[in-house]
C-alpha cells in the first residue's frame, strides 16, 4: 500500500464514492443518498451487470450486451475470469470458459487472446481486462450520478489471498478508481441489513449464505454490538447457480431430443443458446411457478418452445439443492456450533432468489432463526443487492478519512484483540440455577454490556453473582410409542409445542441449555424496592480485567468492583 | 436473595478471572468497528468515549 502515496488519491473531501460487488457472473455497483444505499442500473437497465466484456468489429460491450455475443462471438467474449486475477496460471480452473475467450498462460499469468481491434487481435491480461471492465462499471455510475466517481469499497471473497487483493487494486487503479478499502463479501451482506433504519443492533450468530453463479460460499459470523468476527467459511465449486442451470440444461435438451433426434448440447452455438435460456428460465421459476423455455432455431434449424413448471424445476434441481444444504451444515458444525446456536441466516447471490432453497433452509434451523430471503421474509433486502449496498454505505461512512487513517485503522494491530470463550452472565431464578447472558461467548473485547434483571417481589437485600456460562446441546428422545396414547394428553402441556402431528412427536427434541460455568463475583444491592430491578453492567477490558457494576434502577449509587 | 450471613469489603467479592479467551480478528467494517477502532487508536475507554 505504500506505494500508492505517491499517486495519492483525491482529497477526502472532494471524494464521490460508490461500492462495486465484482463478480465472476455479475458486478453491481451502488451509491448512497442520505445514510441510504441505492443499487445503479447501468445503460442497459441491468442492476446485475453480467461480468463478461466482449469485441465486435472493433467496439467494446460489457455486461448483457457482451453476454448476448457468447451465441456469436465466443472466441472474441472474456467471461468469468474474476478468479483469475493474481493468480498463476497453474491454479486457476478455466472450466467456465470454454464457452468463451480461452484463459491462455502467458509466462505464468492468465490472459485471453481477442481480436479487439477492427483488423488485429490483441493479448490482454486478466488484470488489463479488470481494469477494462471496471472503467466501464465506474463510467455507468458516473453518468448515472452526473459526477466522476473518483473513488470506491469493492467486496472480495473471504478466500482472496493478499496478492489477489493487490492485483484488484491495481487493476482498479489502473481504472482510475481510489480503493478505499476491499471488505469481505458476508460482511457487506450483513452491514446492508444493519445498517437499515430499522434494524436493532444485537448480539446475534449470523450465517451468510452467498450462492452464486460458479461459486458459493458459506461464512458464520459473530455479530456482536454491531462488530463482526467470522468464526468459519466454506467455499465449494460444485453446487452454485451454473449447475442449476445445467440440470436445467439436461431437462430441456432431453426434451428436445425426444422431438427431433438431435442433441443441442453437441454443437457449441446450440449449447451457448441453451444455457443463456436456460439461465433466464430459472429466474422466471424464482418468480413465478411457471416459466417458458424457447429458443428460436436451437439446433439443425429447429425451433423449440416449452413451459416448465416449479414443481418439475425442484426435482430436476433437487441433488444441487441438496448440497446447498450440506454446505450450510457443514459450515455451521466448522464453527463448532449448532443450527440452534444460529439466530439469522442472510441469503444473498443470485442464487438465493430460489424459494425451494430458502425454505429448505427453513426447515433445517430451528423456528427462532430468521431466514432472510424473499421467499421466507417479507422484509428481506434483494439478494443480489445486498454486498453492493454494503460496499456502498462502508464507502460512505470512510469517504472522510485519509488514506493513512483508513490503513491505521485497519491495521492487525487494531483489528486483531481477544474474544471470550464464554458468556458472561448472572444467576437468576428461584432456586439460583438459571443462568442470564449479558455478554455472549466470542465477543470482542474490550465490550460492555447492561441488562435489568427482576428481584424477588418482596424487594430487600439482592445478591448479584456473576458467572461465566456455556451451552450445550440438550438431546431428549422421544417417549417410545406404545405409551404415547394415554400420556400424550397430560405431557402436552409441559411441551410448549401446540402441535399434535405424529411425525413431530417422534422425532427427538433437541434443546440449547446453558450451563453454570465458574464463578466470577458476587456483589450484594441491599434495600431494593419492591418490585424494583437491578441493573447489571459488565465491562471487560482488552486485557481480560472485568469490572462490575450492580445497582437499583432508578437509585443512585451501586456496587462496583473489579475482577 | 442475599443470605444473611454473606458480607464482604464494600459489598463486593471477588473470586475468579475469565477462564479463557481466544485471538481473534474484527472484520474492520461498520460504524460501530470505527468507533472501536477509533478509541483503540485514542486508548479511549467507553466512558471517556461517551462523553466526547
Amino acid at each position: 500500500m505504500a506505494e500508492n502515496a505517491s499517486n495519492a488519491g483525491p482529497e477526502p473531501g472532494s471524494r464521490v464514492t460508490i461500492g462495486i460487488t465484482f463478480g465472476n457472473s455479475n458486478s453491481s455497483i451502488a451509491y448512497t443518498t442520505d445514510s441510504k444505499a441505492e443499487v445503479i442500473a447501468d445503460e442497459a437497465g441491468d442492476r446485475q451487470i453480467p461480468t463478461v466484456l466482449s469485441y465486435n468489429d472493433g467496439d467494446e460491450y460489457y455486461g448483457g450486451q457482451a453476454k448476448a455475443f457468447l451465441v456469436r462471438q465466443p472466441k472474441n467474449t472474456i467471461a468469468y475470469f474474476r478468479d483469475f486475477l493474481g493468480q498463476d496460471f497453474k491454479s486457476i480452473d478455466p472450466t467456465h470458459c470454454h464457452a468463451a475467450a480461452h484463459p491462455e498462460d502467458t509466462s505464468g499469468t492468465v490472459s485471453f487472446s481477442v481480436k479487439d481491434k477492427e483488423e488485429e487481435s490483441s493479448t490482454l491480461s486478466v488484470s488489463e481486462v479488470s481494469t477494462r471492465f471496471m472503467r466501464r462499471l465506474v463510467s455507468a455510475a458516473s453518468e448515472y450520478l452526473g459526477k466522476k466517481v473518483t473513488s470506491a469499497v469493492i467486496t472480495v471473497p473471504t478466500s482472496y489471498t493478499e496478492k489477489q487483493r493487490e492485483a484488484l487494486i491495481k487493476a482498479a487503479n489502473d481504472a482510475g478508481l481510489e480503493i478505499l478499502q476491499l471488505i469481505a463479501d458476508p460482511v457487506a451482506a450483513i452491514l446492508a441489513y444493519d445498517a437499515r433504519p430499522e434494524a436493532e443492533i444485537s448480539d446475534k450468530i449470523v450465517v451468510v449464505a452467498d450462492l452464486g453463479g460458479t461459486r458459493s460460499d458459506v461464512t458464520v459470523v459473530a455479530s456482536r454490538g454491531g462488530m463482526y468476527t467470522i468464526l468459519a467459511t466454506a467455499h465449494d465449486f460444485d453446487f452454485a447457480g451454473v449447475h442449476l442451470d445445467n440440470a436445467l440444461m439436461e431437462h430441456f435438451a432431453k426434451e428436445f431430443m425426444k422431438k427431433h433426434n438431435t442433441d443441442p448440447r453437441s454443437n457449441p452455438k446450440s449449447l451457448a443458446k441453451l444455457r443463456l435460456e436456460a439461465e433466464a428460465t430459472k429466474k422466471a421459476l424464482s418468480l413465478g411457478s411457471n416459466a417458458q423455455f424457447s429458443v428460436e432455431s436451437l439446433a439443425d434449424g429447429y425451433d423449440f418452445s416449452v413451459s416448465i413448471n416449479r414443481i418439475r424445476y425442484e426435482m430436476v434441481g433437487r441433488k444441487v439443492f441438496e448440497g446447498f444444504n450440506r454446505l450450510v451444515e457443514g459450515a455451521v458444525k466448522k464453527a463448532g456450533l449448532d443450527v440452534l446456536d444460529v439466530d439469522e441466516v442472510v441469503m444473498c447471490g443470485g442464487t438465493s432468489h430460489t424459494p425451494r432453497i430458502a425454505n429448505n433452509l427453513r426447515g433445517i434451523f430451528p423456528e427462532t432463526t430468521a431466514i432472510q430471503a424473499p421467499a421466507t421474509s417479507t422484509t428481506a433486502i434483494n439478494p443480489s443487492e445486498l454486498q453492493a449496498r454494503g460496499a456502498a454505505l462502508q464507502a460512505s461512512l470512510i469517504q472522510e478519512y485519509e488514506a493513512a487513517d483508513i490503513e491505521q485503522s485497519t491495521h492487525p494491530a487494531v483489528t486483531t484483540v481477544k474474544h471470550i470463550a464464554n458468556a458472561v452472565g448472572v444467576v437468576t431464578g428461584e432456586n439460583g440455577d438459571v443462568f442470564l447472558p449479558i455478554m455472549p461467548a466470542e465477543t470482542a473485547v474490550p465490550a460492555r454490556r447492561t441488562v435489568q434483571i427482576p428481584t424477588p417481589a418482596e424487594g430487600g437485600d439482592v445478591l448479584v453473582r456473576v458467572v461465566e456460562g456455556g451451552t450445550h446441546i440438550k438431546v431428549t428422545k422421544p417417549e417410545p410409542k406404545p405409551a404415547k396414547e394415554e400420556s400424550a394428553d397430560k405431557e402436552d402441556d409441559e411441551d410448549d409445542s401446540d402441535f399434535d402431528s405424529d411425525e413431530e412427536e417422534e422425532e427427538e427434541k433437541r434443546e440449547k441449555i446453558w450451563k453454570i460455568g465458574g464463578e466470577l463475583a458476587e456483589a450484594a444491592v441491599r434495600g431494593v424496592k419492591k418490585g424494583g430491578k437491578v441493573e447489571v453492567t459488565i465491562n471487560v477490558a482488552a486485557d481480560l480485567g472485568v469490572t462490575v457494576t450492580a445497582r437499583e434502577v432508578g437509585a443512585k449509587g451501586g456496587v462496583r468492583g473489579q475482577i | 436473595l442475599l443470605p444473611a450471613d454473606w458480607s464482604a469489603d464494600k459489598d463486593f467479592k471477588r473470586l475468579n478471572a475469565l477462564s479463557s479467551a481466544s485471538e481473534r480478528t474484527i472484520e474492520p467494517v461498520g460504524p460501530h468497528f470505527l468507533a472501536h477502532a477509533r478509541r483503540a487508536r485514542h486508548k479511549r475507554t467507553f466512558s471517556e468515549d461517551d462523553r466526547i
